[in-house]
Formats: structure tokens, C-alpha cells, sequence
């Protein structure tokens, strides 16, 4: 989306309007094109007045006898963005600061910006994130006028509802790929996702059957909520067990809640309410560190973010985390001759293959940084282990090797944690699946007792009889 | 191979804005008409081939040496600390006080004390913006930079009143107190100071290359999302970076003090003062400690050499000056290039419009 807007530029291919091929190189370029876009973030002057707001950039000038003028004329401007409120039926007292209005409203100015500057194509990035649900409807009552008013309406969001009740037809993309395109009246919510999550790869794991329901509980989540910054709660009354040598498999629609949850659980977020109990001990709210220091280890979704540093050495990155132990850091200094055997032994361990051993991750392919996380996390034998998108972006043979190394680790009575959007992965690798639907847990299903349509549909956010209700 | 290539990158990095500027330095020379040879010839030759030329060029790097490490070491953090200068004036200043303000002391008591007091002094006014930055998400640069206008006036109303040497015809305070003035070694222009600093130089290069404090740092600088998921506090690393810029620059100050100016005047620290040249000598050395020593000792020579072009050609000392300024202006450039893609951008738009044209 940010290329259709001139935010950044396509490799290779073109974009079409009309026809007509156009190459954009600021957002400039689009508006004139056409295209007009409303952040997910908005990107407004809190102490102007609306009408201000929306003349920003395209000021209209007191003209003289002379010519134009450089003052305002305020106006002319007023009557000018009145005309366009009133032709799209959009209600809005222009003379307002701001800062004074709901974010609904807010957005009606994002809209009206973007309708002022007479663009046809109108890109809304999930416009309905930060909405109460009286202004969700609200919303799409106004995009419908709009599109009976001719405009083309572009509507990303991860809510199926709602995409389902404003559309016409759906592209589903996934991976930086689009894998549906479809009419809205042709398909269901289900559908949807179910295409989302994939169903085309079925990758056959050997998992022994341990029986490990009569296990101790190792890992133990109490209501546990939590509010993002604009203070809505985006996770509420998470419960959770995991018992020893299973693995739970979270599943969900991307953007419900997971992340927020893998942040709780790895110590990167705070919760608001709730405990965490692991081994016995209340380790809610601790640091990273004396995470992993009481025993289990992360696997964060992005390789390149919260994994590994690009531009920091293959042995200081595989230290990351665990930098504080004795082994490696002793009164203060870091013990380097250790820490290039550690790194000696598990590069040999672990297999993994790498040009220049005092070399930067930089270098290393996307398997073998994986493998790098997998023996850094490993090593200290973690007795629960926190796996958020583990196989992401992966090849085939590097997937097996995660996966192999998940379920050795199950074997030896360590408990799992696996957040996953990816259907097939969940299903495979886990023994019990707890699906997450806007901020909670919708359900839990016996991993070996249920299909992909069941759990598709709760994705979805429809329950019914068969998964026990939280 | 791609790391040698890389420390070559470095280096021309480095030298072509030199180059840059004293080729238009050598323009500036031609006009005014003198030779642009003799004259750079006599400036480097007096300050880095004669001996006596190059203790003195050293002497007067000992503190750009200081405030080149701590800019140098924020920047490895990602923290933009510009307010080194400020920090070494607070430093030098305080460090004055206890110098004049006992006699008598044992020398070697009074010489710690006053070391200490500049130190402490750079550290607390480095808190200041450490804590904006740390717990109140304000964007240190500013708070740095604005604090050194503070910094100055502060002390230009300290040395006019309460602190103000009666005795002399110009605005400064008294003379510190012969215990604490350090000794030139052997005839020679060097004093304890050099010394201090090449062992503060050692110890930063350990902690840096060896410790866990240098670890951890190089990971906030270098990816802060990775370093919080490994479970660094991201808040205290920048409070302990900001004291230790802080604790370089009063060191420098008060060793710049006791070494050479004895007593604070309003130009203390020249213009551009001695924590703006340290910024020019990290960027010049890259950021590297050996990088900053030959930086810092290059840098002193262009400064001290610009007396013996006074004296030997018909060239104004101010030509120096010049020369710093172009460097900069240079190395600026350089830096844009490197860390925006400005050109890559200008040269898309440039290849699309003619690809248009020729459609057309």
C-alpha cells in the first residue's frame, strides 16, 4: 500500500490507473494521480481547526486586484470545504479545533482531506483499529455514500466482519502474496479464513504420541490483560496451562492479540492485570533476562528485530540474552575466548553454515540465522520454550529442522509455547490448540480430535458447542 | 576481504573531505598569493616533524583526544550528546574553583581533588538531559545543545561576580594555586596531562572492546529492539553513556585547566570551542578509538600550526580556521550520503524522467 502511495517504490513491476501506467515518487504524485490515503495513524495538526486541517498544503490565498496575496483567506476557504462536505454528505463543524474531537471524527477529517484534494481511489489502512464500535458502523455507512458517490474504495483490515459487510470483492493476501481474490458474495467468513492461515502445504511431521495429559502444569497464565498505548485493552482474561512435554499451539487471525501476548510472556510488555506462573514462581512482569535466566527460552517473531542483530558478530549475538552468565561474563568484562568456543561448538552442533566464523549475522541465510536462534535458545535446555512464528519465511528444510528441534525438546519434558498464524504448523506440530480472537481466547480444541474448518471457524470469531468455552 | 574493503571505505571516507577542504584551502591561498606548498609544508612541518613542534601538538591534543571519545562513544549508542562543550566548560570551571580556592594543600591531594570535581561536575550536567532522554522520551540533542548557552551564560555571571579576580584588568577569575598546576615534563610544552589521558584512553578502549558495559552498549546503538528482547535496560544504559561522555568531558576541562589556562576566562575553550572539535575528530576518526588518537593529533597540529603560518608566511592564522570549517562542511556531506539514500532518490527521479523523455 505504501507503494501505491508513493511511500516507497516498487522493485520491479508497474502501477496501473485507467490504463495508464504511473510512477510514483511522493505522495504528492499520487494525491494528483488520484490516490488518497488514510493512515492508520493520523497525521493531523491538533491545534488547528478542522477546516484548517484539511486546506494544509493546498491554502487558498486572498486574491487582490494585484494578484494573490500570501494571507489566508479563511473565508472563502470555510464556504469552499462546506461545498465539498455537503455533496459527500459528511458532517463535520469545520470551525473546530482538533484536538476537541472524538477519533471518529478524526478520521472524518482524514477522509475529508483526502476528498477535498478530489481524489477517486481512497486507500483506508485498517481504519477501524482505533474505533468504538458505534464508530465503526458510523464509518461504514459514510464509505458507502462514497462509493455510491463513484469513488473506489481500497479497505485493508484483518477485521473479517467488517470487510465482509463494507466490500464488494476481497483480495487475500498472505506473505507478500496475493493467494484469493474473490467476490464478497461468494464466499464466507470461514473461507476467508481458512485461505489466510494456508491449507495448500501439508507438511507431515514424526510426532511419537507422548500421552502427557496427566503431566504437571509447568506454565501458568491467570487473567491476564493488557491495554496498548491509546489505552484500549487489546488482551483480556488470558488463561492459560501448559503442562510438562506439550506443546500448545496458539492460533488466531493475524493482529488479534498475539503479539501483544508473546510480549507479555517474553517480558517486553507489562500487564495490567493477572499472573503468570511458572515452575511454581510468579514471574509476571520479570525482565528478559531473568526470563531465561529462570528457564525458558524465546523465539521472537522477526529474525532481524528482537532475534538477532545484523551488524553485531555471530558470537556476540549468539551470547544475546544469556550475556550475563558467568560462563561468558565474568566481574563486568565479557570473557571472549569462552565465548568464541561456545560459538565454536554449537556452529558444529547445530549445523550451521556460515562463510566467516568472526563474521557479521548479516551474512548468514535465513535457515542459518534461524538455526543460530534455535542453538542460542537451546543450549541452556529451557524447560518451556516460547516459539512466536519459529518457521516464518523459512525453506522447507529449514522448517523440518525447527520443527524436529521443537519436538526433541517436547520430548525431553519441556513444555511449549507456539504462537502461529500458520494453520498447518499448529495443527502438525501441537497436542492442544487454544485460538485467539480479538484479544482473547475463544477457544481450545484437542489437537488431535478437530479439522481445519472447526478451527477456521473460531478464527473467525463463531463458536459453537464443541470447543469448551472460556 | 569484505572487512578489509570496508576499513579502506573508512579511510577515504575520511581523507577525501580533508583533501576537499585544503584543496580549497590552497585556492584561498593562491589568492591572497602565497604558495599553498610552503605554507601547508611549514605548518605540518612544525608542528609534527620537529620534536619539541610535535610534544606541543600533543600537549594540545590531550583534551581533543578526550572530547573526541566522548562524542564518540555516544554516538556508538545512537545518542547524539552535543553537549560535550558545555560539559567540559562546567568541568574546567569547577575544577578552578577548588584550585584556587585552597592553598597549601599537598599537591598530589589538590591535583585529585580538582580532577574529581571537574569529572563529577561534567557528569552532573550530562544527567540532566541523560534523564529527559531516558525517562521522559525527550530528544536529547536539543536538551544537550541548548544546555551549552546555559552552561556559558552560568558561568560568564559566576566569573563576573562572585568568582571574579578583582585584581585583573579583564574578565576571569583568580589563578589556581601552584599545587595544582602541572609541571611541564622536561622543558617540553607536555604536562601530566597527556599521560591521564592515554591511560583514560586505554581504559575506555577495554571497557569498549572487552567489557559487558561495551557489549550491551553496541547493541542498543546498533539494534534497539534486539537489545530490550535480550533483556538490556535500555533507560539506565543511556544514563551510565551520558555519564561517562559527561565524566571525558569535565576530565577534559579540568585537565585543559590545570594544564595550560590556570584560570577561567570567557574564552576558555576557544571558538569553536574544544568540545565542537571533538565532534569533528569522531566523525573524522570514525567513531574508532586509534581512529580519534590520530584524528585528535592531526587536528591539534592544524590548530598549533596555524601560529607558525603567522609568523613564517603572509598568510593569516585565520586560513586555519578556514580549513576546519570546509572539513566540516565536508564530512557532513559525507555523512548524509551514507546514512540517507538523498541520491538514491534524486537519481531514480532523474533515470524515470528520462526513460519519460525518451518514450516521448
Amino acid at each position: 500500500m505504501n507503494m501505491l502511495y508513493g511511500l516507497s517504490r516498487p522493485t520491479s513491476g508497474k502501477i496501473f490507473i485507467r490504463e495508464k501506467e504511473v510512477d510514483f515518487f511522493t505522495p504528492l504524485d499520487a494525491i494528483n494521480a488520484g490516490i488518497g490515503m488514510v493512515h492508520q495513524h493520523f497525521k493531523l495538526v491538533p491545534s488547528l481547526t478542522i477546516c484548517e486541517n484539511i486546506l494544509l498544503g493546498v491554502e487558498i490565498m486572498y486574491e487582490g486586484k494585484l494578484g494573490k496575496l500570501p494571507f489566508i483567506d479563511s473565508k472563502k476557504a470555510y464556504e469552499k470545504v462546506q461545498k465539498v462536505s455537503d455533496k459527500f454528505k459528511i458532517d463535520l463543524n469545520l470551525k473546530d479545533k482538533v484536538r476537541d474531537i472524538s477519533i471518529g471524527l478524526k478520521q472524518r477529517v482524514e477522509i475529508m482531506k483526502m476528498l477535498y484534494r478530489n481524489v477517486n481511489i481512497l486507500i483506508l489502512d485498517e481504519p477501524t483499529a482505533v474505533l468504538t464500535p458505534q464508530e465503526v458502523d458510523d464509518l461504514i455507512i459514510d464509505l458507502k455514500e462514497l462509493k455510491d458517490k463513484g469513488k473506489t474504495i481500497i479497505f485493508i483490515s484483518h477485521k473479517l466482519s467488517e470487510v465482509m459487510e463494507v466490500s464488494d470483492s476481497i483480495i487475500i493476501i498472505r506473505r507478500g502474496r496475493v493467494i484469493g481474490d474473490v467476490k464478497t458474495r461468494d464466499i464466507t467468513e470461514q473461507e476467508i479464513a481458512q485461505i489466510m492461515v494456508g491449507r495448500d502445504v501439508v507438511l507431515r511431521v514424526n510426532k511419537d504420541e507422548i500421552g502427557c495429559s496427566n503431566n504437571d502444569v509447568i506454565y501458568k497464565l491467570e487473567n491476564i490483560s493488557t491495554k496498548n498505548m491509546l489505552g484500549k485493552e487489546v488482551l483480556s482474561d488470558i488463561n492459560i496451562e501448559v503442562k510438562k512435554g506439550e506443546i500448545l499451539g496458539i492460533a488466531g487471525v493475524e493482529g488479534n492479540g498475539q503479539n501483544e501476548l508473546v510480549m507479555i510472556l517474553t517480558g517486553l510488555m507489562i500487564s495490567t492485570k493477572g499472573k503468570i506462573i511458572f515452575n511454581s514462581k510468579n514471574i509476571t512482569n520479570w525482565w528478559p533476562t531473568d526470563i531465561r535466566e529462570a528457564g525458558i527460552g524465546i523465539i521472537h517473531e522477526d529474525r532481524y528485530a528482537q532475534c538477532l542483530c545484523r551488524d553485531m558478530t555471530i558470537s556476540e549475538n549468539i551470547i544475546a540474552g544469556y550475556h550475563r552468565n558467568p560462563d561468558v561474563s565474568k566481574h563486568g568484562m565479557m570473557r571472549y575466548g569462552e565465548i568464541v568456543k561456545k560459538r565454536d561448538r554449537l556452529v558444529k552442533e547445530y549445523d550451521i553454515r556460515i562463510a566467516n566464523p568472526d563474521g557479521n549475522v548479516s551474512q548468514l541465510s535465513g535457515g542459518n540465522a534461524q538455526k543460530l536462534i534455535i542453538a542460542r535458545e537451546f543450549d541452556p535446555n529451557p524447560k518451556l520454550l516460547i516459539a512466536y512464528q519459529p518457521t516464518h519465511g523459512l525453506d522447507v528444510g529449514s522448517i523440518e529442522f525447527v520443527h524436529n528441534k521443537i519436538l526433541e525438546l517436547r520430548k525431553q519434558g519441556a513444555g511449549v509455547v507456539m504462537v502461529s498464524s500458520d494453520l498447518t504448523e499448529i495443527m502438525s506440530l501441537s497436542d492442544r490448540i487454544a485460538v485467539m480472537y480479538n484479544g482473547r481466547i475463544i477457544g481450545e480444541v484437542d489437537a488431535h480430535k478437530t479439522n481445519t474448518a472447526e478451527i477456521g471457524m473460531l478464527m473467525a470469531g463463531i463458536t459453537n458447542k464443541r470447543s469448551n468455552q472460556i | 576481504m569484505r572487512k578489509g574493503k570496508m576499513f579502506l571505505l573508512d579511510i577515504l571516507n575520511s581523507l577525501l573531505p580533508l583533501l576537499s577542504a585544503f584543496g580549497i584551502g590552497a585556492i584561498i591561498i593562491i589568492l591572497i598569493g602565497e604558495n599553498p606548498l610552503t605554507t601547508y609544508n611549514i605548518m605540518f612541518g612544525k608542528t609534527l616533524f620537529e620534536w619539541n613542534g610535535f610534544l606541543k601538538t600533543l600537549h594540545f591534543a590531550s583534551p581533543l583526544i578526550l572530547t573526541g571519545l566522548a562524542i564518540a562513544i555516544t554516538f556508538k549508542a545512537s545518542i547524539f550528546n552535543m553537549g560535550v562543550e558545555g560539559q567540559l566548560l562546567v568541568g574546567g570551571f569547577f575544577a578552578c574553583v577548588i584550585g584556587f580556592c585552597f592553598e597549601g594543600l599537598n599537591p598530589v591531594v589538590h591535583v585529585i581533588l580538582g580532577l574529581l570535581t571537574g569529572i563529577t561536575c561534567g557528569m552532573i550536567f550530562a544527567l540532566i538531559p541523560a534523564i529527559l532522554k531516558a525517562y521522559f522520551k525527550v530528544n536529547e540533542i536539543v536538551v544537550t545543545l541548548m544546555l551549552n548557552y546555559a552552561a556559558i551564560e552560568i558561568l560568564r555571571i559566576l566569573t563576573q561576580t562572585i568568582y571574579r579576580d578583582i585584581g585583573s584588568g579583564y574578565v576571569s577569575t583568580p589563578t589556581v594555586a601552584g599545587s595544582v598546576m602541572f609541571n611541564r615534563i622536561g622543558g617540553t610544552r607536555l604536562t601530566l596531562f597527556f599521560p591521564i589521558t592515554i591511560i583514560v584512553f586505554v581504559i575506555m578502549y577495554i571497557v569498549f572492546k572487552k567489557s559487558r558495559l561495551g557489549y550491551e552498549v553496541t547493541a542498543v546503538g546498533k539494534n534497539p529492539e534486539f537489545a530490550e528482547a535480550s533483556g538490556m535496560n535500555i533507560k539506565r544504559k543511556i544514563i551510565y553513556i551520558m555519564l561517562i561522555s559527561g565524566a571525558l568531558s569535565g576530565l577534559a576541562g579540568a585537565g585543559y585547566m590545570f594544564s595550560e589556562k590556570f584560570k577561567y576566562t570567557l574564552d576558555f575553550s576557544g571558538n569553536p570551542g574544544l568540545g565542537w572539535d571533538g565532534m569533528l575528530i569522531a566523525l573524522l576518526g570514525r567513531c574508532s578509538p586509534i581512529g580519534i588518537i590520530i584524528a585528535a593529533i592531526f587536528y591539534s597540529s592544524l590548530k598549533t600550526g596555524g601560529d607558525s603560518i603567522n609568523i613564517f608566511t603572509n598568510v593569516p592564522k585565520e586560513i586555519v580556521s578556514v580549513i576546519q570549517g570546509l572539513t566540516i562542511l565536508f564530512l557532513s556531506i559525507r555523512f548524509i550520503n551514507q546514512n540517507t539514500k538523498l541520491f538514491g532518490n534524486i537519481m531514480a527521479r532523474f533515470d524515470s524522467k528520462k526513460k519519460k523523455n525518451e518514450e516521448v
